[in-house]
């Protein structure tokens, strides 16, 4: 199991080095896509191992809920796109 | 018909969040389900939903067929392709025909179009 | 047994999480990126799931839910992002 988390650490590390380096606005979007899903992975992956479903609660909650928050960025990203107020 | 779907469906999340089929559990289930406003029905047809559901099955294997074939042979070429929308599709039904294609590797849905076309975005197998 | 089939499909996520997120780093197309996105982050992390419902089958409920929304968020996310950023890179 704590390889496991191991390996899925070293998974995180691609998207985080991504969003750091590359500066288009859409690849960071990707990315930060990306390190949303993981981390609530690794959350409920640490919760079976420390046998304790409180965690895991909170890792589904951030599931179903989370990405909402990406697609309304992204909608807001197009829109001031759009508008000219942001050059990529 | 889609009230009860949707009265359905909030009754299946709830049950599943909570995991508790006491009496006071059921009552509060049923009764925020009642409460949550629903939107206007639209005479939905029950057929289609029954295949897309019965599709959405199917889909599950045919991704993950369609994932090994991207791991194992190379896909390097990009192409856009138009696939027509079938007739008769209420928003909900159009919503889960999207789900289908973009939940299958291959292919992106980029955006629907009000004269009934997908477009979509493939990767391809190169020669 | 059980407990191998676990780990079996938990490696399999972690092969899909590997290569799907490999070529994030590259210099490919937004589009290209996502359609190897979906192949880590929704069917690899669905196999994880999986591999976690065989390890734990006593809370069925929350991780049947995870399974469920994990798919249709992972999915819908993957159809905004490239509505949103296919019009931004040409008007047709």
């Amino acid at each position: 199991m704590n390889g496991i988390i191991i390996a899925m650490l070293l998974a995180l590390l691609i998207p985080i080095y991504e969003a750091y380096r590359d500066s288009h606005i859409w690849q960071k979007m990707l990315a930060f896509a990306s390190i949303a899903t993981k981390t609530s992975m690794m959350i409920l992956v640490v919760s079976v191992l420390r046998d304790d479903w409180m965690i895991g609660v909170v890792g589904v909650l951030i599931l179903s809920v989370g990405n909402a928050a990406l697609m309304l960025l992204a909608h807001v990203i197009k829109r001031s796109d759009e508008a000219g107020v942001y050059e990529p | 018909m889609t009230v009860y779907l949707s009265i359905l469906l909030r009754l299946i999340i709830w049950f599943l969040l909570t995991s508790d089929l006491s009496l006071v559990n059921i009552i509060i289930g049923v009764a925020i389900a009642l409460i949550i406003p629903h939107e206007a029905a639209r005479l939905p047809i029950l057929k289609d939903w029954i295949r897309v559901f019965w599709e959405i099955i199917i889909a599950v294997p045919v991704a993950y067929f369609e994932a090994l074939e991207i791991m194992i042979f190379p896909h390097k070429k990009e192409a856009f392709l138009r696939r027509r929308v079938r007739p008769n599709r209420t928003p909900g039904l159009i919503f889960l025909d999207i789900f289908l294609i973009t939940f299958t590797p291959k292919t992106i849905v980029l955006s629907y179009q009000e004269d009934g076309w997908y477009k979509i975005h493939s990767v391809e197998r190169d020669k | 047994m059980i407990d191998g089939l676990s780990y079996g499909l938990m490696i399999v996520g972690l092969i899909f999480w590997f290569w799907g997120t490999l070529p994030l780093v590259g210099d490919r197309s937004v589009l290209f990126k996502l359609h190897s996105l979906s192949v880590s982050d929704t069917l690899g992390s669905m196999s994880m799931i999986a591999g976690l419902l065989l390890k734990i089958p006593r809370e069925w409920p929350l991780l049947i839910l995870a399974l469920i929304s994990l798919a249709i968020w992972n999915t819908v996310l993957g159809y905004v992002l490239a509505y949103c950023s296919y019009r931004d890179e040409d008007d047709d």
